[in-house]
């Protein structure tokens, strides 16, 4: 039995989720037919908890079964599924992976349990796509095709797209269109340039697939192994650099890197509090995932070549999104905007292309998933209270509320990236490995730092402290069993990363050494370009001859 | 001595069961709606109707039965070898059996809709027989003789149906502006065959193909209007404008059956001409494919945007489908010809779904089309609401659905025939696509509903044809190539016989 679950360990953590989402909607649609009710709105509640937190249970035993030391991807599961394309259902975990699995799964049941009393309409809908959801993000995390990471990449956004549109404020079916259409129109060129690679790959080896590399045990080409050879041309080169700009252009707008953010504020302010937690938590570090599983290593010397602009971009992010945070009056949309500069320390991270930037941009998606979830919680609450997040709306809160002000406190400093807390980790390594190869880039980032200091802590104080100006926030309640609960399952983990980050460093270093030998491996240097050889210019772009 | 011709009549039974069946339907109306009582229990209009779809249904189950037959052997026959007009090979045989599907679907869909609109004749039934024994010819033709015969027996009966709710302003002026727009797309296709048969002194597609030349202006010309009578019948851009009018006045079930079988013959035609005898021009047709494609998609998807009509979104909709199914064309490839057949096995089960739904809506004699009326539509229906978000998802090909399959496989096959800037062109109005379906379960899920509506069950014909396409739509998404199913391979073996591979 157990070794039936570890070989089937990724499939079932992904399915896991959307296959009781489904038991239940059929168990609603047999009672409807038959004249009934079906079960009750806090039996499904319960359930889909329960089945997130048993999700979470699994990603543990991925988590002790993983082997930190070894490179290559485990828990590998392939099977033919549309052969005619070369479409294999094909999943299998490295480090970064692995962190990114463990973290949603994390931050799933703490979703649904925050959301407990918040969520009152349309509960097994909620729960459906809640759950829905999670198999939608686990599913493009462990893929290894580029078409199942494409389904997957794409279904989520139905979920979410509900979870915005129906239980969101006031603006929710503006911010739920927008957030789809703005990824829809990334992805759609994306689907562009993955037909261009396997045709591409096609031509050079004559077998039709998208998986990303061979599965064990067999030397079947993959997309990894092909395209090296015409490396060198200068065609080749010119596709190779729009394959990159339409891939990355699809994960920019899920980062999102400045200047495809607008859809961000939108989405985050209007979203429910368990939807901003999924989508700050998790849906982001997608775009991030990409560029590191897909982007740089598919095509490593036009992500090179681009590094200048990325780099540029993530520094606009952070100092724009820091200052234009620090204007907010809403807490929610501060929060937005934190998220826009913290995911350009990411992108810093990972362009440096070096061991301590990669790993401290891995990390970093892990610290913002657990940091900004769980301010989104914090804020979550105290809208329950209050129906308003406006900053001038408060003050004084840490009064009735010590116990919230205190949470507050630790996940500010968490965010801020305070030493003992999750968050500075992060920041140090991006930023030490920043300064070994761009040390101006380092500079500027270091000024988002000191600006998030800023901006958090100025709207920590303005909202807690001081004399109660509005008489409702004299009587707030301070937190309950369930909010202390979830409060303090999030928090554990930021002591924890910030104490001792070597069980998530040592599974992920190697995952990123393997990504930069990759990329080496995969790239051709200037001086090559030039010596390659002329025959093969010919076979770059051959169009299906006509039968 | 004249040698009686040897004619295999098997060529005819998918054609001749359906027209077989519309005369007994014919029949049994005159026979039972004169009766008050059979076997003993009373005769009321909607028994009347049931008892014909029925009838209706089997016929088309036989004839579906005998295209899979005659589709698995992958034989190929023509009704008189002397003069082969009619053939009834793979390919024939599979748009056959979609083509029956189609028909199938319509009636079990009509039988509770025809009911709640009172207008519950039974020679409804009968057109639609008919119609469908028409598309069934046509794309067995490999003759202009015939091919022509097809259209007008598939066009004739359409007119009839579009005006079929005749109480109904709307519903007459939707026949009527069809009548005159499609005789009119059939005259310039006659005289586009005249033309072709001056040409090449035939008018076998075979013959036609060997003495067509791009030199021969006359040829080209009558090629032109051949394609520009094709070009209204499947509501490319800029022919197009006749189809929301048509679509949103005709009752409901009769724009289900006719988006979908008319354009899925239509294109299935226009494939075996382009094949059997237009192949020696393809590279021009490729250019004017090419802004065809370019056009219907923009054109289609743009105008969708501002619809506030169900049925005409849908009519806009299916407009910019014709598009991405021109997209096909334009590669001249195998895998781009498959990819169509795929595609147009996919708009039945996603577009006859969607169109389901709004005949589901109607009900006491009122059809709900605004698209207001889809507002909370998931409080009231939810299952409705739930299949509706389904359809319109796939119409909006997003992974998991059969439309992302088939739009993916044209979309791959644009790409390998190097055309990646109208690819590009496709996805980027799919996108504007995405903004107009979402609509659909923007108002169903996040407006609170407009209107009391009692709470309505739906009749069993709309449920089982919903809950099929359902189906169809989520397992082909899933498994194009299923382990029973390979309908990628059936597309594409199918189009392999035309190319005589």
């Amino acid at each position: 039995m157990g070794e039936l679950i570890d070989a089937h360990l990724l499939s079932m953590i992904t399915f896991f989720p959307l296959g009781v989402g489904v038991l239940l909607l059929l168990s609603s649609g047999l009672s409807a037919l038959v004249g009934g009710e079906g079960l009750p709105d806090p039996l499904w509640r319960a359930l889909g908890f329960a089945t997130t937190v048993i999700t979470f249970l699994f990603s543990l035993r991925l988590f002790a079964a993983f082997t930190a030391t070894e490179t290559a991807y485990q828990f590998v599961e392939h099977a033919p599924w549309i052969s005619d394309y070369g479409v294999n259902y094909f999943v299998g975990i490295d480090g970064i992976s692995l962190m990114m699995v463990v973290m949603t799964t994390f931050l799933m049941p703490i979703a649904l349990a925050a959301s407990w009393t918040d969520i009152a309409k349309s509960v097994k809908s909620y729960v459906f796509f809640m759950l829905f959801l999670e198999t939608g993000m686990l599913g493009a995390f462990v893929s290894l095709n580029l078409f199942q990471f494409y389904v997957f990449w794409e279904v989520m956004l139905i979920p979410m797209y509900f979870i915005i549109g129906i239980w969101g404020g006031p603006r929710r079916v503006y911010a739920a269109v927008k957030f789809f259409l703005f990824t829809m129109f990334g992805s759609l060129l994306m689907l562009v340039a993955i037909l261009v690679v396997y045709y591409l790959s096609y031509q050079q080896t004559g077998v039709l697939g998208f998986d990303l590399v061979a599965p064990p045990g067999s030397d079947a080409p993959s997309l990894m192994d092909t395209l090296i050879p015409l490396t060198g041309q200068a065609v080749w080169w010119k596709t190779q650099f729009w394959l990159f700009a339409a891939f990355a252009l699809a994960f920019a707008i899920k980062v999102p890197m400045v200047p495809f953010h607008t859809w961000l504020p939108d989405a985050h302010v209007e979203a429910p509090t368990a939807g901003s937690v999924i989508l700050a938590g998790v849906l982001l570090k997608m775009g991030t995932y990409g560029f590191l599983r897909f982007g740089i290593t598919l095509f490593p010397n036009a992500s090179v070549e681009l590094t200048p602009l990325l780099i540029g971009l993530a520094l606009v992010g952070i100092v724009y999104g820091s200052l234009v945070a620090m204007v907010q009056g809403d807490i929610k949309k501060l929060v937005a905007y934190s998220s826009v500069a913290h995911l350009g320390f990411v992108m810093l991270g990972i362009f440096a292309f070096n061991v301590q930037g990669m790993t401290g941009g891995v990390l970093q998606m892990v610290n913002h998933g657990i940091s900004t979830g769980a301010l989104f919680l914090l804020v979550g609450m105290l809208y329950e209270r209050r129906h308003t997040r406006m900053i001038e709306d408060f003050g004084g809160v840490a009064k009735p509320m010590p116990v919230y002000a205190a949470c507050f406190g630790i996940v500010v400093m968490s965010s801020i990236g305070l030493p003992l807390l999750n968050g500075f980790v992060g920041e140090f390594l991006i930023l030490l490995g920043t300064f070994l190869v761009y040390p101006l880039a380092a500079v500027i980032a270091t000024s988002g730092v000191v600006l998030a200091a800023a901006y958090m802590l100025w709207m920590f104080r303005r909202v807690m402290f001081g004399p109660v100006e509005h008489p409702e926030n004299r009587k707030l309640i301070d937190l309950g069993l369930r909010e202390k609960l979830v409060m303090v399952t999030i928090i554990v983990p930021m002591f924890w990363i910030g104490l001792y980050p070597d069980p998530l460093l040592r599974r992920i270093e190697p995952a990123v050494i393997e990504i930069q030998r990759v990329m080496e491996a995969r790239r051709v240097m200037p001086e090559s370009q030039a010596a390659a050889e002329p025959v093969r210019a010919a076979a770059v772009w051959a169009p299906e001859a006509r039968p | 001595m004249i040698k009686p011709p040897i004619l295999d009549l098997s060529v005819l039974a998918p054609i001749g069961f359906v027209a077989i069946g519309a005369m007994l339907v014919l029949i049994g109306e005159v026979l039972l709606s004169r009766r008050k009582t059979f076997l003993g229990r009373e005769v009321t209009e909607a028994w009347i109707g049931s008892v014909l779809a029925m009838i209706a249904m089997f016929w088309l189950v036989l004839s579906l039965y005998v295209a899979c037959v005659t589709f698995a052997a992958g034989t190929s026959s023509v009704f008189n070898p002397d003069h082969p007009m009619i053939q009834l090979d793979p390919f024939a045989a599979l748009v056959t059996a979609v083509l029956a599907l189609g028909a199938l679907l319509s009636c079990a869909l009509a039988i509770g809709y025809l009911a709640e609109l009172r207008i519950n004749h039974g020679e409804f039934y009968a057109l639609i027989l008919l119609s469908t024994s028409g598309m069934m010819l046509m794309v067995a033709s490999i003759d202009m003789l015939t091919l022509f015969l097809g259209l007008e027996l598939m066009s004739i009966p359409i007119y009839v149906l579009a005006g079929f709710d005749r109480r109904k302003l709307r519903s007459n002026e939707s026949a009527l502006k069809y009548f005159i727009i499609g005789s009119f797309a059939s005259a310039l296709l006659l005289y586009g065959m005249a033309l072709l048969y001056g040409a090449s002194g035939s008018t076998s597609f075979a013959a036609i193909g060997a003495a067509l030349d791009a030199s021969n202006s006359m040829a080209m010309i009558g090629l032109g209007l051949v394609l520009v009578g094709f070009a209204f019948k499947i509501s490319a851009v800029p022919f197009h404008q006749w189809t929301p009018d048509v679509y949103e006045g005709a009752p409901s079930v009769v724009t289900a059956f006719m988006s979908v079988t008319v354009k899925v013959t239509a294109f299935a035609t226009l494939l075996r001409m382009l094949t059997l005898a237009f192949g020696g021009t393809e590279e021009t047709l490729s250019h004017v494919f090419w802004v065809l494609a370019a056009l219907t998609i923009v054109v289609g998807n743009v105008m969708a945007v501002i619809q506030d009509n169900i049925k005409r979104l849908l009519a806009y909709s299916s407009i910019a489908h014709a598009g991405y199914l021109l997209i096909g064309f334009v590669t001249g490839t195998i895998a781009g010809y498959s990819a169509v057949m795929f595609y147009l096995v996919a708009y039945l089960f996603m577009n006859l779904g969607a169109f389901g739904v709004v005949v589901t809506l109607a009900n006491h004699g009122q059809e709900f089309e605004r698209m207001d009326s889809l507002a909370g539509l998931a409080r009231r229906r939810p299952g409705l609401a739930a299949v509706m978000t389904l359809f319109m998802v796939s119409l909006a090909g997003i992974p998991g659905t059969v439309g992302f399959i088939a739009k993916f496989g044209l979309f791959a096959a644009a790409v390998n025939a190097g055309y990646v800037g109208l690819t590009i062109l496709g996805v980027l109005m799919s996108v504007v696509s995405v903004y107009y379906y979402l609509r659909v379960p923007v108002l169903m899920y996040m407006h609170e509903p407009t209107m009391e509506s009692e709470t309505l069950g739906v009749s069993t014909g709309e449920g089982v044809v919903l809950a099929f396409c359902a189906v169809g739509v989520l397992f082909f998404g899933f498994f194009p190539n299923g382990d029973n199913l390979h309908l990628l391979d059936w597309a594409r073996d199918s189009v392999r016989f035309l190319f005589g591979a």
